[in-house]
């Protein structure tokens, strides 16, 4: 069985029917994907200005990244179990998509990112938990965050219209 | 000038009739739409959870709202700019749909709460209690999730 008759299987069972064909399901969970976006990237992109920088330069790195991550996770939550529902009920018309399979290759290189920061840079917080400039390691962490996002949410937008 | 002759108005602009022949203009407005929109909502949410004191407890509500807020205005900015050009390209569209009047009501009703209750009482100094900060931010949530939801429905009604 090829990964595109996986996808066509999904796309046909009851749940991906059901979803696809219904008057109000379809564009609820798709308003759960843009809300869960906003509160997880937001939330995210308020930490990455941070590390970088830019915004809440006065209070330190961990009071920052403590006080959001529930709220981080939440809208992620929110965002991936809506994002599998339409996935669920377009399995077969997303997986050609060039900008759909790009989404992934960039959540997956978002995930080493993340990864990568909290098991080796902010190990070392202490040291720098109330500098306005961050180390090297941290700044970066928080432009890869910025620029992979957006290129999510462009990917993401864009497959909308990729369709055939 | 009715409001449809208004609209037609809008509907025949040089920036309609560009954004309307183009195949990528269209796309890429929306991508910055929804760039400004997780960076406002994102930012407008923080803020409101503080005046909640459901989140950022360990920084008084002047200090979220303080540093937060020049951010929350520049997405506002990026959104509303872009949801200009996203409205002169489909207007006629817009006349007739169901949720987008929803939506420039909320729209309305939000930018008010904001530029006129929430950045006053959320500044350093200011002794409004809890219970005010709770409304107004109750309010304010409702208000901004309802533009978001208004605007996500004109695609669908």
């Amino acid at each position: 069985m090829s990964l595109f008759e996986i996808c066509q299987w999904i796309q046909d069972t009851s749940i991906g029917t059901s979803i696809r064909e219904s008057t109000y399901v379809f564009p609820l969970v798709e308003a759960t994907h843009v809300i869960g976006l906003a509160i997880s990237v937001g939330t995210i992109t308020i930490v990455d200005l941070r590390l970088v920088g830019a915004v809440m330069k006065k209070e330190p790195v961990t009071d920052v990244i403590e006080q959001l991550q529930p709220w981080t996770l939440s809208g992620f939550a929110a965002m991936f179990i809506s994002g599998i529902l339409l996935f669920w009920s377009e399995a077969a018309r997303l997986y050609p998509s060039y900008s759909y399979r790009t989404k992934f290759v960039f959540l997956f290189l978002l995930g080493v990112n993340a990864l990568y920061f909290h098991s080796k840079t902010y190990k070392s917080v202490h040291q720098w938990n109330n500098d306005a400039i961050t180390p090297f390691g941290a700044r970066m962490a928080g432009w890869i965050g910025i620029t992979f996002w957006a290129v999510v949410i462009f990917m993401g937008r864009w497959t909308a219209y990729n369709l055939k | 000038m009715t409001l449809l002759e208004l609209f037609r108005w809008f509907d025949a602009t040089p920036i309609s009739v560009v954004i309307r022949n183009s195949t990528y203009i269209f796309p890429v407005v929306e991508v910055f739409h929804l760039f400004g929109l997780t960076l406002l909502l994102g930012t407008v949410t923080v803020i409101d959870l503080r005046m909640l004191g459901v989140g950022m407890k360990r920084q008084s509500v002047a200090e979220v709202a303080g540093q937060l807020g020049p951010w929350t205005m520049g997405a506002a900015l990026l959104t509303i700019v872009s949801g200009i050009l996203l409205f002169l390209s489909e207007a006629m569209k817009c006349y007739s749909n169901a949720a987008f009047p929803y939506k420039m009501w909320f729209l309305l009703g939000a930018l008010l709460v904001y530029f006129l209750i929430q950045r006053r009482i959320t500044s350093p100094g200011s002794k409004v209690g809890p219970f005010a900060l709770k409304t107004v931010a109750i309010l304010s949530l409702c208000l901004w999730y309802g533009v978001a939801l208004a605007g996500r429905a004109i695609a669908f009604v």
